[in-house]
């Protein structure tokens, strides 16, 4: 290589390097202002509108798709608030519940699956849908900077932090997918009558998991849970329960008795309503094997509602 | 190691630099260039590292073996040593379980039963890629095409050469041996076209057929609950996710080795620009379809032997060639109905006396090799009955767009694609040389755009599609 080639590689190195290191800070920012008035979409809005509802709301439910849709908060306060979310986990929640302020009286539903808490290669991942907020929130930056989910490169290129939503972010900014105010996290599932013929051949065909006789605890999931009993302990207004909707078929109760008992060891309140549904037959109550119809979550709502009336009173 | 991991991001630099700082002797750096890439490809599972390096040995000996042979019958033995070492190595490690499993049903299906013979063996990552290489080397020699070298380092590093080691472009050594035995130089438009296409590469694989593959693994997984509409908007999208994951990849080889001063042959051509199958298969994988042609089609007897040999010829190599892609029954398929579509097309062009088709050929050739993946993307032949049928059936309905973010980034991102691979295709240039065109601002922006793109939109597969062939 010749000095003048050598000169002319360093000059398209530096010039890429600071091009789209201010590109890249002008998109960051400009998504920035933009998601800040995003109050919609599952991506950025929801979570945005969690964060102003917070610490005003009377009960809250977090969780993953199956909070979301199971988990009808309206009828237990007009003050609720369903941060359940597609794809998260207990890393999302451990962090969206230290958020929270501390002194406030509030009621707080924490949806877990046995699948965190088993499953040996769940690290955490999760937490990245909250890294439209790295370096925004303090309490969520901390969280992702100790996860190790972050890329090296989320340091020099901060757009990284809209990877993948920001299309989505436009789209509702401009576009708004429903009106917030009346909105309450919860998205009840509808199965049409076309989808209901698939439901059943999918329910019919639907195998449980492969039972193991010894389930090998997550420490990384086993971590985040310890972080949100530490916050029990330090917020005595707030009442905690934990619980596990129903499943369509779960042939395997060891991995549920093994969570109950690691909820017993850390003195939370859990109640695991697994194989509630499981002898009823009811296709009606499911939209999959996973999750329960509109149907089934207004059901399970209510007597869930029920329990909290003859528990906590 | 993958080329879109933060590893790669780190060993490319060190290696470039140290490669460039021993540009005095090119012994030295054949030296450097052997061990980063043994440094590669151990990153995954330096146990295999073995094979590469016995086979290496294998045929450098066997090479010098030829060269030495007086007389066809010492010559042929010689090269029958490389071919079963090195057949021998690929059948147990790809296609013994494939082989002991059909026999086993076919004895099964006849009434008797045989235990269980399949063996619980790994696929080693790349010993497709380098058994050809190797192959190569060897019939080349025997054919009197190129002598065998001498230099033990430069043959070594000719076949784990880190860009093209696990995933091609299947280099001939008539074009690799003389760059690897000869001073290499890094000028301005090597830098410009390799960093162009590295780039472009990325984005082909880590934006756009990352994100085409979450809708195309969410249906193909669950495909018994889709519908004809749904299936076919999935399979037009692994069409695209294949080749652009696959064309990123070789982007990102060729790409790479230009960085270390070598120039590695086109790999794929804008292969959905094609009137024809037959020129389908000039522009798609071309450094397998041409090894394919001078190694199997005309040792065969090509069309020598008269029209109905030429028919076997073409389907023997076409299911062999989808035989290589792994050891399954969907790709004998996928190759079979490539064989047959070309064998076909032979025949109209020679009753028809015409050479190629209008542009309506664009369409029927998009429709074949459309067809045709979904036997290469099914995980087994049921499944890709069921999905044919639905397709052809035309059990068309609401289409399923599952997440809604991810649906439109992949659709937005796939427009992108074929727009920047229309705008080169008619610029009568090729990608490989398109990075030469702009001064050093302007490739500096275009690379600045990409990375932006890719903080925006990369997706998080954990293989390139043809790391497992």
């Amino acid at each position: 290589m010749d000095s003048k080639t050598l000169k002319k590689f360093i000059k398209i190195i530096i010039l890429t390097l600071a091009i789209s290191y201010s590109v890249d800070k002008l998109i960051f920012f400009s998504l920035n202002k933009i998601s800040d008035k995003v109050m919609t979409g599952q991506a950025v809005g929801k979570l945005n509108q969690f964060l102003s509802v917070k610490d005003t709301s009377d009960f809250l439910v977090f969780g993953n798709s199956r909070a979301n849709h199971h988990i009808d908060v309206g009828m237990f306060s007009e003050s609720s608030y369903n941060i359940g979310v597609d794809g998260t986990g207990i890393a999302y929640s451990s962090t969206l519940i230290n958020t929270l302020q501390k002194e406030k009286k509030q009621l707080i539903l924490v949806h877990v699956d046995t699948k965190n808490f088993i499953d040996s290669t769940y690290n955490s991942q999760d937490i990245r849908s909250l890294k439209t907020k790295f370096k925004r929130n303090n309490s969520i930056t901390e969280a992702l900077n100790k996860s190790g989910q972050l890329s090296a490169l989320q340091h020099f290129y901060y757009s990284m932090n809209y990877n993948g939503t920001a299309i989505g972010i436009i789209k509702n900014f401009f576009k708004p997918s429903y009106d917030y105010k009346s909105y309450n996290g919860y998205d009840p599932l509808e199965v049409s009558d076309s989808q209901e013929s698939i439901r059943d051949i999918v329910l019919s065909k639907f195998i449980s998991k492969t039972c193991l006789n010894n389930y090998n605890l997550n420490q990384v999931a086993l971590k985040h849970l310890k972080s949100i009993k530490s916050f029990v302990e330090d917020s005595p207004n707030k009442t905690f329960i934990f619980i596990t909707s129903p499943s369509y078929n779960d042939a395997c109760t060891e991995d549920n008795e093994k969570l109950a008992a690691i909820m017993k060891d850390f003195n939370l309140t859990y109640w695991d309503f697994t194989n509630l549904y499981k002898n009823n037959k009811n296709n009606s109550f499911w939209k999959d094997p996973t999750h329960m119809s509109q149907k089934g979550a207004e059901a399970f709502s209510k007597l869930l509602q029920e329990k909290f009336k003859s528990t906590l009173n | 190691m993958l080329f879109n991991s933060i590893e790669y991001l780190i060993f490319l630099p060190i290696v470039f630099v140290i490669y460039w700082l021993l540009k005095s002797s090119y012994k030295n750096q054949n030296i450097i260039l052997l061990i980063s890439s043994y440094v590669f490809y151990g990153w995954w599972d330096y146990r295999f590292l073995s094979l590469i390096i016995f086979s290496s040995f294998l045929d450098y000996f066997v090479g010098l073996k030829l060269n030495a042979a007086e007389g066809r019958d010492r010559k042929k033995r010689w090269l029958l040593v490389s071919l079963c070492s090195n057949l021998g190595l690929l059948g147990v490690f790809k296609y013994y379980n494939f082989f002991a499993d059909s026999f086993a049903s076919t004895m099964s299906a006849v009434g008797w039963e045989v235990n269980d013979l399949t063996l619980n063996i790994i696929l080693p990552v790349g010993i497709s890629f380098y058994t050809f290489q190797t192959l190569s080397y060897s019939i080349d020699i025997y054919r009197g095409q190129i002598k065998a070298t001498k230099d033990m380092v430069g043959f070594f590093t000719y076949v784990s050469l880190f860009p093209q080691l696990v995933a091609g472009p299947i280099e001939r050594a008539s074009n690799l041996i003389p760059q690897i035995e000869n001073k290499r130089t890094l000028n301005v438009t090597l830098i410009k076209t390799g960093i162009f296409q590295i780039f472009i590469g990325l984005f082909r694989k880590v934006a756009i057929a990352d994100n085409l593959g979450i809708y195309v693994d969410s249906v193909y997984t669950n495909q018994d609950i889709h519908n004809g509409s749904t299936l076919l908007v999935a399979t037009v999208f692994y069409a695209f996710q294949i080749y652009f994951d696959f064309s990123g990849y070789s982007d990102i080889a060729i790409g790479s080795a230009k960085l270390f001063g070598f120039n590695f042959n086109r790999n794929f051509n804008f292969p959905y620009f094609s009137r024809t199958l037959t020129e389908f298969w000039r522009r798609w994988h071309m450094s397998l379809s041409f090894w394919l042609k001078d190694y199997l089609y005309i040792s065969l007897g090509g069309n020598r032997k008269g029209i109905v040999l030429t028919y076997r010829n073409l389907l023997l190599t076409m299911l062999l060639g989808g035989l290589w892609h792994g050891s399954s029954w969907n790709f004998v398929i996928w190759g079979g109905i490539h064989g047959l579509f070309l064998s076909l097309e032979k025949y109209t062009f020679s009753a028809l006396k015409i050479k190629t088709f209008n542009s309506f050929g664009y369409i029927y050739t998009f429709i074949v090799v459309l067809i045709s993946w979904v036997f290469f993307r099914a995980p087994d032949l049921p499944t890709a009955s069921s999905i044919c049928g639905k397709i052809f059936r035309l059990d068309f309905g609401p289409l399923f767009i599952g997440d809604l973010n991810a649906f439109v980034n992949a659709t937005l991102l796939l427009s992108m694609g074929i727009l920047i691979d229309l705008k080169i295709f008619r610029s009568n240039s090729s990608l490989e040389d398109y990075g030469d065109r702009f001064s050093s601002v302007k490739l500096s922006i275009i690379v600045s755009v990409i990375i932006l793109a890719l903080c925006l939109f990369y997706s998080t597969a954990e293989n390139f599609i043809y790391f497992q062939f």
